[in-house]
């Protein structure tokens, strides 16, 4: 037996790294542990705790010990996590993960614009989130990459949308990834297309109607099922039932809001229907503070954050801060361009409120979390460092990201953080989540490790030779180019030129080696400045290219023998 | 002036608006109501108007405004606006009466700001007229620097509903949609149905609460939002504004309002009024019309920049409205040109914008004119208003200053996008001219676009 069982373990070693990454899809083959030891790791059990070495041990799905004194068990996978850092795993408060857009095959005008079938008008509370569940769809795997490893799902479109689903983020099928279905009823200003409500107005005026009719039938449900005598029979209503736990206060109305405007509008109909109401999707809400205090209502920040133009820091540097040219009672078209720069400074700080947005919230004990609602995915990385530059601290955007929308969620008792007894669901990292250098290493969720590969083949210890010749193909839609580029070390430091058909030589700048990672750039009149990065084996050199006035290239390069 | 608006926008959010106290001396009053007084000054406390008199003292930290020179005049009143909300119309449907622009109000709207520069301290947000009976509208003050939605409501102002006459619905719903109406005569039974079916709906609500009350067993009757407002409406709750333009369709509308026992309304734009001001004389109609801007479609061609006069000397309450975010910076010249085309007083003049406006919007107990105990709504002015030299310097709303044009600085937003693009082709399109994107009829393409193409 104990044979059989090495044996496996060796034939599990021997796989390729890739695949590993998924669990087998053939149900005859399961994996052939369900235990995991992270060894002597820097864990994060909590935002604001740190134990510098010590031991994360999952089995079956669940955190079976945490501490510095816990030995990894024989049957476990060790992961060697001496330059490791585990945190609990992300969760998201609300967004479409798993969920695909709907694509709309009715282009036809509704027949009667103003009494559109519900469907049109964006009414379909009882549309579950957990039937639009599907596990291969992109946002699920995304999402995960990123240290997600639960997300409140909701449907896309319509004032009232339907109803969300607490998932994990990985599953075979749709089933197996809900951690709780009908967790909330999603709402959001979102008009219908050419028939009403159109108008965030009619918005507000048929979620009055909507809840009074509910309470309606409810109130006329009663007294049928009381005595049924002489009174009209109630009729179903799939819209109006689904509503019925909103009203009974049982579920939680999720309300996508982009900002002051929008907040104010779902805080004043809530007040007024009496409605449990959590804000989703909120971009900037500085002047909503006080009511947002004192309403507490919680808000689930959004990850999506405006673009900052480059231009922008320049104009703002080149007017010192608040000496902004005001009042200068000229005329605008005689002075365009210190306007230009007066508005652009005043964009700038528009945007800066927008990063400082999680941290007034934090100032403010406003409970908050963050959502990936309309962010995109490509973007949530760099967005919460944007947002741990703007002064949110690293602990304040992980109980963001863990402790915190657990609670909200009520799933504090099993999600969050890092501790036995636990959901084994664990962002493994080789540094700080907010550091760019930092890359995830593994996510857990549900016990089950995904292995990220992000800097795939990338070795930072590695010794690799780079001087030489290389005779060099860059593949485009047009012609290839061929070429030779040579590389010498001149005592420790290296210089290289490159030879370009058309163009000649030129110097490799910033020539930087790191690991096995090769990078340089290269400047000419003809195409600007091209970056070149890529990892270096044996006798070949593979390099992504990047630059303004080009597409995204691949050069490859084999070094001559010597 | 940037440190101030912050102060505002932390403020907490306090049930009753806030307040001040300011002292104008030794200005030109312009009451409206009780004739024009020279040098005399106004003590504003807690954002009443106090005192009128002469040799006045500014109680201990109140802060005195030297008026020398200059002409105090009410807060001038727009009965007709469509800023400050984030829709207009909500143009699926011939009714929907249930919709209400205070519920999207929109208090960071550059061009409220702008309207108090022209010294309007209230505006009527109207939803706008694809619709025969359009939604509700809401009657604003201008508390520039305040964000919550919630402090820009007049308070204890009437509800208001628009209705909309003429090619306005026609086009939309009728030639748009191939559905009624079609025509003035459609527009005419969409509104005598519309009633009918109000009156049947609050009968039934009240059988129905009387049965309760006896104790009978009944499932409660459907509640409409849409019919609930239209039946108080013939309960007298809610005051008429009608877009309007013929002189048929107006004399139409007094006769269906006068069939179901509604007796508030205000006519908007009416252009034909001319034509029949003895008859809205005789109505207790309000008019609130634009001095001279007209033909620019067929159902305004017959209009005339005498309407003001000739309506007002047939005892017609009549205000010019700006229905634009452009006009509403200059209805002082508006009221102005009601003067050189046929001779109204100043008082006659200057009641177009503010009076009369306010009590067609119910408010005239509280603004419009400079009486003690009413609210400091005020304009102070370098030249007399009615004169085209007149710029405002200082405008006051409940006594405080929202718009002084010695702090008035080229960038006063209090919201800027973060993600408007700003170059020099985007704002050199700007100087060239203000967008006609403010009109009635804004939001329909929009939502018409879809099955127009």
């Amino acid at each position: 037996m104990r044979f059989l069982f090495a044996l496996s373990l060796l034939s599990l070693l021997a796989l390729p790294a890739q695949a590993q990454d998924r669990p087998p899809l053939d149900p005859g083959v399961r994996p052939v542990t369900n235990t995991f030891a992270i060894t002597n790791a820097r864990v994060i059990p909590e935002p604001g705790r740190v134990l510098e070495r010590a031991t994360v041990v999952v089995r079956n799905g669940l955190i079976e010990a945490v501490g510095e004194n816990v030995a990894a068990p024989f049957d476990a996978d060790v992961i060697e996590g001496d330059s490791l850092t585990v945190y609990a795993g992300f969760i998201d408060g609300l967004g479409h993960a798993g969920i695909a857009e709907q694509e709309s095959d009715d282009n036809e005008r509704p027949r009667d614009p103003g009494n559109p079938p519900r469907e049109a008008a964006g009414l379909t509370p009882d549309r579950d989130a957990r039937t639009l569940l599907n596990p291969e769809d992109g946002s699920v795997e995304a999402l995960r990459k990123l240290g997600f490893t639960v997300a409140h799902a909701v449907p896309h479109d319509g004032m009232l949308a339907g109803q969300g689903t607490i998932i994990l983020l990985a599953g075979e099928a749709p089933e197996a990834m809900v951690l709780r279905g009908a967790s909330s009823l999603f709402a959001q200003f979102d008009g219908a297309s050419g028939a009403y409500p159109a108008t965030p107005m009619g918005i507000m005026a048929v979620l009055r109607q909507q809840v009074r009719d509910a309470e309606r039938m409810q109130t006329g449900e009663a007294l049928y099922a009381d005595n049924p005598a002489g009174l009209d029979r109630p009729t179903y209503d799939p819209t109006l039932s689904a509503l019925a736990p909103t009203l009974r206060g049982k579920q939680p109305v999720f309300f996508a809001v982009d900002g002051v405007l929008e907040g104010h509008r779902a805080l004043t109909i809530a007040d007024e229907l009496g409605l449990n109401l959590v804000l989703g999707g909120v971009r900037e809400s500085s002047m909503l503070t006080d009511k947002l205090q004192a309403s507490g209502v919680p808000v689930f920040v959004s990850l999506d954050l405006p673009e900052r133009p480059e231009a922008d820091s320049t104009a703002a540097d080149s007017l010192g801060g608040d000496t902004l040219p005001t009042n200068r009672r000229t005329r605008s078209y005689a002075d365009i361009e210190d306007e230009v720069i007066a508005l652009n400074a005043r964009r700038s700080e528009a945007i800066d409120l927008y990063e400082r947005n999680a941290l007034t919230l934090h100032e403010a004990d406003v409970p908050f979390g963050f959502a990936t609602l309309d962010a995109k995915t490509g973007d949530i990385r760099a967005n919460l460092r944007r947002i741990v530059e703007a002064g949110l601290s690293e602990d304040d955007a992980l109980a963001a990201l863990t402790t915190t929308p657990a609670a909200l969620l009520g799933l504090d008792r099993s999600l969050g953080t890092v501790e036995a007894g636990k959901m084994a669901n664990l962002v493994v990292t080789d540094g700080s989540y907010f550091d760019e250098e930092t890359s995830i290493r593994f996510v857990f969720v549900d016990g089950q490790r995904f292995e990220v590969d992000a800097d795939e083949g990338f070795d930072a210890e590695a010794e690799v030779v780079v001087t030489g010749t290389w005779d060099y193909r860059v593949i485009s839609d047009q012609q290839p180019m061929t070429g030779t580029m040579t590389i010498t070390d001149d005592g420790g430091s290296l210089s290289g030129t490159i030879n370009a058909q058309g163009v000649g030589t030129l110097t490799l700048d910033d020539l930087e080696l790191s690991g096995n990672r090769l990078s340089f750039s290269v400047t000419s009149d003809a195409f600007g400045t091209i970056a070149f990065s890529g990892l270096v084996t044996a006798d070949t050199y593979d390099a992504e290219m990047t630059g303004a006035n080009i597409p995204p290239l691949t050069l490859s390069a084999t070094r001559r023998p010597e | 002036m940037r440190y101030l608006f912050l102060l505002f926008l932390f403020a907490p959010a306090a049930l009753a608006q806030p307040t001040g106290d300011l002292l104008i001396r030794g200005a030109t009053v312009l009451t409206v109501t009780n004739g024009t007084l020279d040098n005399a000054d106004v003590l504003v406390r807690d954002g009443k108007i106090a005192e009128i008199g002469e040799g006045l003292d500014a109680p201990r930290g109140v802060r005195t405004v030297d008026g020398s020179g200059r002409y105090l005049m009410p807060g001038i009143v727009d009965a007709h606006s469509h800023i400050g909300i984030s829709s207009v119309n909500e143009a699926t449907n011939p009714i929907t009466a249930e919709v209400w622009t205070g519920d999207v109000l929109n208090p960071l709207d550059i061009r409220l700001y702008r309207a108090l520069a022209g010294g309007v301290t209230s505006s009527h947000a109207m939803h706008g007229s694809a619709n025969v009976i359009g939604g509700q509208n809401e009657t604003l003050k201008h508390r520039w620097g305040l964000t919550d939605p919630e402090a820009w409501r007049f308070e204890g102002a009437p509800r208001t509903i628009k209705f909309a006459l003429g090619e306005n619905p026609t086009r939309v719903h009728g030639r748009g949609r191939g559905i009624r109406p079609a025509s003035r005569m459609g527009v005419e039974m969409i509104v005598r149905d519309a009633f009918t079916e109000a009156r049947r709906y609050r009968e039934r609500q009240n059988e129905y609460e009387a049965a309760r009350d006896e104790g009978r067993r009944m499932t409660p009757p459907p509640y409409d939002l849409r019919l609930e407002t239209l039946a108080d409406i013939l309960d007298g709750e809610i005051l008429v504004h009608t877009h309007s333009y013929r002189s048929d369709e107006i004399l139409m509308l007094m006769e269906i309002l006068e069939d179901f026992g509604v007796d508030r309304v205000t006519f908007q734009h009416v252009n034909e009024g001319f034509k029949i001001a003895p008859e809205l004389a005789a109505f207790g109609a309000g008019a609130s019309i634009f001095s001279d801007w007209y033909a620019y479609k067929f159902e305004v061609y017959y209009s005339t920049a005498y309407n003001a006069a000739i309506l007002t000397r047939n005892g017609v309450r009549t205000s010019i409205n700006s229905d634009s975010a452009e006009l509403i910076r200059h209805l002082y010249h508006e009221a102005a040109k009601a003067q050189k085309y046929g001779g109204l007083s100043d008082d006659e003049a200057l009641a177009l914008i503010t009076i009369n406006p306010a009590w067609q919007l119910g408010i005239d107990d509280r603004v419009g004119s400079i009486e003690v105990g009413k609210d400091a709504d005020l304009v102070l002015f370098d030249e007399h208003p009615l004169s085209v030299y007149a710029i405002p310097q200082l405008t006051v709303v409940d006594g405080i200053v929202r718009f002084d044009r010695a702090q008035d600085a080229d960038d006063m937003r209090v919201f800027v996008d973060p993600e408007q693009i700003v170059d020099e082709a985007t704002l050199n399109e700007h100087h060239r001219g203000h967008s006609h994107d403010e009109s009635c009829l804004q939001d329909v393409a929009t939502q018409d676009a879809w099955w127009l193409q």
